[in-house]
């Protein structure tokens, strides 16, 4: 194989296809619809992170106007926790729009995190929104196939072929210098929007310094790159491997077809037929029934709470709890939110591990789809997959767990052993110095370690398909026939 | 006559491509159709669920809280149930993010209103593989497969002008071959039907014939639409590609771009400000006084004035009416918000009806009772269940009841009808213009055919 000829075939391939009209009317449909994807997308970001920044500083500022009171009211006060986007969010959109983003953290409570943008939306949402990642990973694919269907399938059809082959072109250089001159065509689409991210990126500026936008980027880039040489190669292969070119056309939609609609739609319906969600309220009961067995703080003649109320009656010496050095009643309750936070944390992992098991099969279906591949990555990477989403929610919870104990302990020391029960009133109070101590919620988003880890499987499966193609393409040139 | 249509009908079917097309609609089909159908297993169950725990959970609560009413209610929870429409197994729509259940106690509503179920963000993403999917995504795809060459093919293969000269009308003779291949689509559409009506249940009622007239309409739809392309006479392969760049354009790209605009053009940031309003509506009464947080409680309900100010020290009529002003004092968010959520789906609902497979998608949701705005529907019956049950323990809460002189038999779990609010001919319109327009713009072309 001589670059040489393999240049050619590339540089004339590149030639033959921005020749027709036809080329540039879709590469100005595909420019119209990046600036309209960039600039939603952007409006998008921008917008719900202001909304959610400015509701962080409006509850935490009711929460620092709260006057001299009762820490355990100030645990039910609570606060909120609203989810930031990462800056990548404006070029993939990810599950940002099905996923929860406020969430009340209280003591004792755990509650759900509410308002995803897809509870106050019609029906239409499902059929999918316009993101920069969505023209990558559908619409591009699509082009480069109609770009490239005829490529072989028609040289073979009007005889340029056997005077190619007889003239001392190999197989593989054709094959290989059309699927370059492809990539290279691809490339013209990919740029703009790779220039596009990296401006807004520059605008928007980087919130978080552990975060590493650029290298996500970088990483980005290179599996789409990666996507795109595998979508050239594939169209390539297909048209040398198809009697006409309409018979490559309609391979290569099928392909799209199915990769891109019916496999995701049933990987995703598969693993949530063979490990079924519980209902909350089965979740819920489970956790109650459990607590209920452990002790329950609330119910007065609960056996661990008794025990525990004479062990430490012992220890100190004392027969009441009036008369122990700390308020014992903050003593109960730090210790019912201990049993009740890991109790809840247990079932909570179990449930995330069944959610991971039905996405497990969206994840490692990219072996067989590099469609799903790319998507996989690219929404991990843009820290926008679901793993994100539940190391915000642990997060959040982390920081309940803190607020709910910091007003335990503050309780115990600062309010007298002698009120034993109740946090209504100005006298048993502590003073509001202590709110502003507690630091605020700031969702930082997940570190680039995990989301490395997470989306490990797809960048392996690209690189797989990468040697795939490229097997797939020597293989066709061994196979395919002139005529 | 007939032995034409017959022989159309073979040709028609003759290819594999078609009948691998045919199998894969009707298999993805009845996959669909179950997939629907696990779905309204897992909402029965969880409603039997609901049925069984709300007892046990009453007994539980009376024998601990027998004495005091007040702390009872605090942790007391009541179940309202959206009554699962059977059609909501053709077209599951809403329902997978919304909850059908909701669990409430007497306090404050708003901060129950969203509470969300356990979902799996990924499954909502990928949606639904249900038969609404089957039909307002593959139906048309179909369509392509099976017209995109019925001109081209016989001009291609030089039948065309044996056609001419011996077809008494060419375009009788296309349009035989269409109205074959809309008839086998029907039929297949209505086996499905016929599966789906065994396996899911449905009742044989005005909705269902309704989903099916659409279906039938919108396939109807998509053939004038190839009529319309094909009528240009040209090659196979143009054909094809156009017909699916239109696919991909109306089912994809169009309602994606239409998605970004309603979203980024209309934020629901009052939701957010409603969660913060509610909140401290209720908490910050704890620090004012408590006099003035009655006087207002009075004002909502002046009823029960006759229980006086019960200022000292803690009080359950206090504590009630300060979780009362958790919904009064955000009612201003809460209503910003409810207007926010109807220009959303007034929005969706005006753009949707130009283009034919949102229009159907979201005809679909409302016939299944598993749109936005029947959610809404509910969410606002859930607030009359929560404000039935707030009258009705008020008083007993006040007067100091014990537990054991109520009975907690008749708190069954609650039912809710969906309404279905449609015209039936207002929804079909816009599917009938977009038809009659292909076919209008198709006639100036027909006489050159």
């Amino acid at each position: 194989m001589k670059w040489a000829n393999v240049r050619l075939f590339a540089l004339n391939f590149w030639q033959n296809a921005t020749t027709p009209k036809t080329f540039y009317l879709l590469f100005s449909i595909f420019i119209l619809l990046t600036a309209y994807a960039a600039v939603s997308g952007i409006k998008k970001y921008s917008s719900q992170n202001n909304i959610r920044q400015e509701h962080q500083n409006k509850a935490r500022q009711s929460w620092e106007a709260n006057p001299d009171k009762h820490p355990h009211r100030m645990a039910h006060f609570g606060t909120f926790a609203f989810r930031i986007n990462p800056s990548l969010a404006i070029f993939d959109y990810g599950l940002e729009s099905f996923t929860g983003n406020t969430v009340f953290l209280e003591a004792h409570r755990q509650n759900s995190v509410n308002f995803s943008e897809a509870t106050f939306s019609t029906g239409m949402l499902r059929f999918g929104e316009l993101s920069l990642a969505l023209l990558l990973q559908l619409v591009l694919p699509l082009i480069l196939f109609f770009v490239g269907f005829s490529t072989v399938a028609a040289d073979r059809q009007n005889g340029t072929l056997k005077m190619l082959l007889s003239q001392g072109a190999s197989w593989k250089e054709i094959l290989f210098g059309k699927s370059l001159g492809l990539f290279a065509i691809s490339l013209l689409f990919f740029i703009p929007i790779l220039v596009i991210v990296s401006l807004a990126l520059l605008i928007i500026g980087d919130q978080t310094i552990n975060n590493l936008t650029w290298i996500r980027l970088l990483l980005i880039s290179l599996g789409y790159l990666a996507f795109l040489a595998i979508i050239a190669g594939l169209t390539v292969a297909v048209s040398t491997s198809s009697t006409t070119p309409k018979n490559a056309l309609l391979r290569l939609l099928g392909i799209w077809l199915l990769l891109v609609v019916l496999l995701p739609k049933s990987a995703q319906a598969m693993g949530n037929y063979w490990f079924p969600t519980p209902s909350k309220l089965a979740f819920q009961s489970a956790i109650e029934k459990e607590v209920i067995q452990k002790g329950d703080s609330h119910n007065p003649n609960d056996p661990h709470y008794n025990n525990l109320k004479d062990s430490v009656l012992t220890v100190h010496k004392v027969s009441k709890v009036v008369d122990l050095p700390f308020n014992y009643s903050g003593f109960v309750m730090r210790e019912g939110e201990k049993i009740t936070s890991a109790l809840y944390r247990k079932h909570h992992t179990k449930l995330v591990n069944i959610f991971k098991s039905q996405n497990d099969i969206t994840r490692f279906s990219s072996f067989i789809n590099p469609f799903t591949a790319i998507k996989q990555l690219s929404m991990t990477m843009a820290g926008t997959d679901f793993s994100s989403y539940i190391d915000f929610q642990n997060k959040a919870d982390d920081y309940r767990y803190q607020l709910a104990q910091t007003m335990n302990e503050l309780q115990m020391e600062y309010i007298s052993p002698k009120k034993e029960s109740g946090s209504e009133g100005k006298t048993h109070v502590v003073n509001h110095q202590h709110w502003q101590e507690f630091r605020d919620f700031n969702h930082i988003p997940m570190g680039f370690g995990n989301s490395l880890k997470e989306a490990f499987p797809a960048l392996i499966s690209i690189l797989l398909w990468v040697i795939g193609v490229l097997g797939l393409l020597v293989f066709t040139s061994k196979k395919a026939r002139a005529i | 006559m007939i032995i034409l249509y017959k022989l159309f009908l073979q040709q028609c079917i003759r290819t594999k491509e078609v009948w691998i097309s045919l199998l894969l609609i009707t298999l993805l089909g009845v996959i669909g159709i179950i997939i629907g159908d696990k779905h309204l297993e897992r909402q029965e169950d969880a409603i039997a669920e609901v049925k069984t725990h709300q007892k046990q959970h009453f007994d539980r609560q009376v024998s601990l809280h027998n004495k005091d009413l007040g702390l009872l209610l605090y942790y007391t929870k009541f179940a309202y149930v959206n009554t699962v429409n059977s059609l909501a197994g053709i077209s599951i729509g809403q329902a997978d993010v919304n909850p059908t259940i909701k669990q409430i106690t007497i306090k404050t509503f708003e901060a129950q209103k969203y509470d969300t179920d356990l979902v799996n963000p990924m499954n909502l993403q990928s949606g639904n593989l249900d038969l609404s999917f089957v039909i307002i995504y593959l139906f048309p795809l179909l369509v392509i497969v099976m017209t995109f060459n019925i001109v081209s093919e016989e001009t291609e293969t030089g039948t065309w002008n044996l056609v001419v000269i011996q077809a008494r009308s060419k375009l009788g003779f296309i349009i035989a071959k269409l109205l074959i291949r809309l008839m086998l689509l029907y039929t297949i559409l209505l086996f499905l039907f016929g599966i789906a009506k065994l396996i899911l249940n449905l009742p044989l009622d005005t909705h269902f014939f309704w989903m099916l007239g659409l279906s039938m309409l919108y396939i109807f739809f998509w053939f004038t639409l190839t009529f319309f392309i094909i009528s240009f006479k040209k090659l196979s392969g143009f054909n094809a590609s156009l017909l699916l760049s239109i696919w991909l354009v109306l089912i994809i790209l169009l309602p994606a771009g239409v998605n970004a605009y309603v979203s980024s053009k209309y934020p629901v940031s009052e939701a957010l400000s409603t969660a913060i309003a509610q909140r401290d509506g209720y908490h910050v009464k704890w620090d004012t006084d408590k006099l003035a947080t009655i006087e207002k409680f009075y004002q909502h309900y002046p009823q029960f004035k006759k229980y006086g100010y019960p200022i000292d020290g803690f009080s359950w009529l206090w504590y009630y009416a300060m979780q009362q002003m958790g919904d009064d004092d955000s009612r201003k968010q809460q209503n910003a918000l409810n207007k926010k959520i109807k220009l959303r789906e007034q929005t969706s609902k005006r753009i949707a009806s130009i283009i034919p497979n949102m229009h159907l998608q979201l005809l679909f949701n409302q016939l299944a009772g598993t749109s936005m705005s029947q959610q809404m529907d509910y969410l606002n019956a859930t607030n009359a269940f929560h404000e039935k049950l707030r009258l009705f323990f008020y008083p007993k809460i006040f007067e100091d009841k014990h537990a054991d002189t109520i009975d907690w038999n008749q708190f069954k779990p609650e039912y809710y009808d969906v309404e279905v609010n449609l015209q039936p001919m207002q929804s079909m319109i816009p599917l009938i213009i977009a038809s009659i327009i292909m076919l209008l713009i198709s006639i100036p072309k027909m006489k050159r055919l």
